[in-house]
């Protein structure tokens, strides 16, 4: 059910624009001109990247589902919600996500709680040698360098970071479900974890729904938590939230626009094709509002834009420029980025 | 006492070696070829880990199975050895080069097949003190070992490269053809054989055709609900493992089903919950058993006809660790046999599938991962019609594989008897549970089951957070 109420919002806040899978690439953090544009159009910073390991087929079978119930339908190549579908998301809760900053590395945050946890536990019971149920190095590196730091066998650590997470999930902030999926993903000495099944099947929920409700509470607990009040799991978040939310390729691009190259040039330069340079300037301008876009359309054709797409409620690209034709695609999403931002 | 058990007592924490191995560590020591056949959960690992502590240099350990290596280099870590890493595609650039540029600083390093063919790592290990090899799941080596890997084939010509380290080749399982191939891939001349009996007289043996699927689920189902775990249900495809852990969920047992497609996490979990034991039963196709550190499991039952004689040992050996009585139950209907045929196929490529292997790119056909390896193996070393004849031969001996488990279960012989025949071995005393077929006590074996039902569990977090850190 949680699933489905994400994806009716979703497509709600697409406004009936894109086609059935746009909702697919969003949730799956698909790092291409076209989603990370629709991101800053339709506001959806919260739902990127929320999901990345979502699989095509899983996927296509909730919307077969929201349609055989008459929750969404389908005009031509879009999808768009019923009545009936914003009847539900209205009844529902807001859902507290941020995914567009923390982009999946929330995960690298629960590993390294969950092995320090691991850690202290078979200290506590005098066991200094385990498996760690945690496979990744880099994650071995960053909790064996903290323990140590922190001095953790000093006296009062383990109680006082059990304070810590018992004050993080403890605020209003939290449902029951969310305090218990976040303890129960915790292993320690002779205490295992509980699987996302076993899990599932306590809640009667779907093995899909509960993992994003899990998702849902780290992006929450990663937002409340604060250096003065829960010291010793800031520093686990060392990292976590993406910096420049650009993806690698566009970064470069950037790069070459500080020394002042022109698109063409960047595109010989890179051996890239023109619309992926193009495509990495809408990625740019959408996390750098200071970014110059005075080279690629004026402050006049800007605002044109922006006045159609008010006038005729509208972010559809060929719908615009049946009003403007003497500007080109590039331009229009250019301004319509803009505006967003 | 002597050096050796001093080492042991020291490092291991063991008081006393068991049956073979301190003969076989002398060997290593002396710089002899060895050959060791022991059964899983017979302190194979010992073997080559002792002797690095009384020799100089390091230790290569050529594994085939990625998951293996991870358990091993996990259990020498728990042993406080640090100088351990593993060599393999699922390290980083960064992680890699810096391995390499400090390889010297490493007492044991784990490698895959493939890595044997990287220049640099080889650059690298010429440069460095080896005190010996270790080839481990070498029944991989043979195209007649019931897990044949062809790219660990690559390990005889980069053995050119050392010809004066000697070689240790670990295996659970080789027939007498399996051991030849080992020998000469490896090019063993008068190696030290070592072969543990296969024969496990704590496992009894139990197999009963019924007449269709129900009535296995049905007979299945009584005998976990009625008798002791802990026990493992293998199941020929995860559907099925699914299927069981629902049904005997329903019925009270606690139980879990485990198959390659879950999460690595929840894989450990299952493990981990097994081990404890919270769980009495996992219900799992043969993805489960590798690592499983469990001693007292009781009961192994099979709902089907596994792929060949040396995996249904491999699977029904991870019972009675502890040296306790414990019961391997195997039911089949007379369709199975087909479909044991089906799913051993699976893997292998049609004669259409080889020539298009060989006649395009091999990045343009969609063929499982595994069937790509084997075939880019094969298309550097053979002909195109030297691969389908040799494809042809190995289905060909699969089905014969398959059909002597098949005629072991069916005829009226000793299961135990046959089942060492097939390892060139004889029984040499018949444990008074030994078989369905010739003695057999079923209350002997097994004990009734504790009727507890398991009530449900109410998840508590202050409660649990409590349990964890105090």
């Amino acid at each position: 059910m949680f699933f489905h109420q994400i994806l009716l919002l979703v497509i709600h806040k697409f406004r009936g624009e894109r086609s059935s899978t746009a909702p697919f690439y969003l949730l799956k953090g698909k790092k291409s001109g076209q989603t990370i544009q629709d991101v800053t159009y339709f506001n959806l910073h919260s739902f990127f990247s929320l999901y990345s390991k979502l699989s095509m087929e899983e996927y296509k079978d909730e919307i077969s589902t929201l349609l055989a119930n008459e929750y969404i339908k389908s005009n031509e190549s879009t999808i768009l919600l019923t009545e009936k579908g914003l009847h539900q998301i209205k009844s529902m809760r807001k859902p507290m996500y941020n995914g567009w900053i923390y982009r999946g590395n929330e995960h690298i945050f629960f590993s390294r709680l969950e092995l320090v946890v691991q850690t202290l536990s078979y200290f506590q019971a005098s066991e200094n040698k385990f498996v760690p149920n945690q496979k990744d190095q880099t994650v071995h590196q960053f909790v064996r360098t903290y323990l140590i730091e922190n001095d953790f066998k000093k006296p009062g650590f383990v109680v006082s970071l059990k304070q810590q997470i018992m004050d993080l999930i403890g605020s209003s902030s939290f449902e029951d479900i969310h305090r218990e999926l976040f303890v129960y993903r915790l292993s320690g000495y002779d205490k295992s974890g509980l699987t996302w099944e076993q899990l599932a099947r306590y809640y009667n929920k779907s093995v899909l729904d509960v993992k994003l409700l899990f998702i849902e509470c780290l992006h929450i607990a990663l937002h409340t938590i604060n250096a003065e009040k829960h010291p010793d799991l800031y520093i686990l978040t060392k990292d976590i939230e993406v910096v420049t939310p650009l993806t690698e390729s566009a970064m470069k691009t950037n790069l070459l626009f500080e020394k002042g190259y022109s698109i063409e040039e960047i595109a010989q330069m890179r051996s890239l094709k023109k619309n992926t340079i193009e495509d990495h300037v809408i990625e740019i301008v959408s996390a750098n509002r200071h970014f110059p876009i005075y080279p690629f359309i004026s402050n006049d054709q800007l605002n044109r834009v922006l006045q159609i797409s008010h006038e005729f409620q509208t972010k559809k690209l060929k719908v615009i420029r049946d009003h403007v034709p003497d500007l080109s695609f590039f331009q229009i999403r250019i301004a319509l980025t803009k505006g967003e931002t | 006492m002597d050096r050796l058990t001093e080492v042991l007592q020291q490092k291991f924490g063991y008081s006393a070696f068991r049956d073979g191995q301190k003969e076989i560590i002398e060997q290593v020591i002396a710089g002899k070829d060895v050959i060791a056949i022991l059964p899983t959960g017979m302190g194979k690992s010992l073997l080559f880990q002792l002797p690095a502590y009384l020799v100089e240099g390091t230790v290569v350990i050529v594994s085939p199975l990625l998951s293996l290596m991870q358990d091993q280099v996990e259990q020498l870590k728990i042993m406080g050895e640090k100088r351990v890493v593993a060599i393999n595609s699922f390290l980083s650039f960064e992680e890699k080069e810096f391995v390499l540029r400090n390889l010297s600083t490493f007492k044991f390093i784990f490698t895959s097949p493939e890595m044997l063919q990287n220049e640099r790592f080889n650059r690298m290990l010429s440069t460095i003190q080896i005190a010996y090899i270790v080839a481990d799941e070498a029944h991989c080596i043979s195209q007649w070992g019931f897990d044949f890997r062809p790219d660990y084939l690559r390990i005889s010509s980069w053995l050119k490269s050392f010809k004066e380290t000697n070689v240790l080749a670990l295996t659970a399982t080789a027939t007498k053809k399996v051991v030849s191939d080992i020998k000469s891939t490896l090019h063993m001349k008068e190696p030290y054989e070592f072969i543990h009996s296969i024969d496990r007289p704590s496992i009894a043996y139990e197999v009963k055709e019924l007449e269709n699927q129900q009535e296995k689920v049905q007979w299945i189902i009584g005998r976990i609900t009625t008798t002791n775990g802990p026990g493992i249900l293998y199941t020929q495809s995860r559907k099925k493992s699914e299927f069981y852990a629902e049904e005997l969920r329903n019925r009270g047992i606690r139980v879990a089903f485990y198959h390659a497609k879950m999460e690595q996490d929840d894989r450990i979990l299952i493990q981990q919950q097994f081990q404890q034991g919270k769980l009495d039963w996992v219900c799992a196709t043969n993805a489960f058993g590798m690592g499983i550190h469990k001693d007292n499991i009781r009961q192994i039952i099979h709902d089907h006809i596994p792929t060949s004689i040396a995996s249904y040992v491999q699977e029904v050996g991870r019972a009675a660790r502890d040296g306790n009585q414990s019961l391997a139950s195997l039911v089949y209907t007379s369709s199975d046999v087909e479909q044991a045929y089906y799913v051993a196929m699976q893997d292998f490529p049609e004669d259409a599938d080889i020539q298009l292997f060989y006649r395009s790119e091999s990045t343009e056909i969609q063929l499982p991962e595994t069937t790509t390896r084997i075939l880019s193996y094969w298309k550097e070393v053979l002909s195109e019609q030297e691969t389908i004849d040799l494809f042809r031969n190995i289905k060909q001996k699969k089905w014969l594989e398959i059909q002597s488990l098949f005629s072991l279960f069916q005829n009226d012989l000793c299961i135990r008897e046959q089942l060492l025949n097939n390892f060139d071995e004889y029984l040499e005393k018949r444990p008074s549970n030994c078989c369905n077929v010739c003695s057999f006590d079923i209350r002997d074996v097994l004990e009734q089951r504790n009727q507890t039902e398991v009530e449900k569990q109410q998840l508590n977090w202050v409660y649990r957070l409590n349990e964890l850190l105090h």
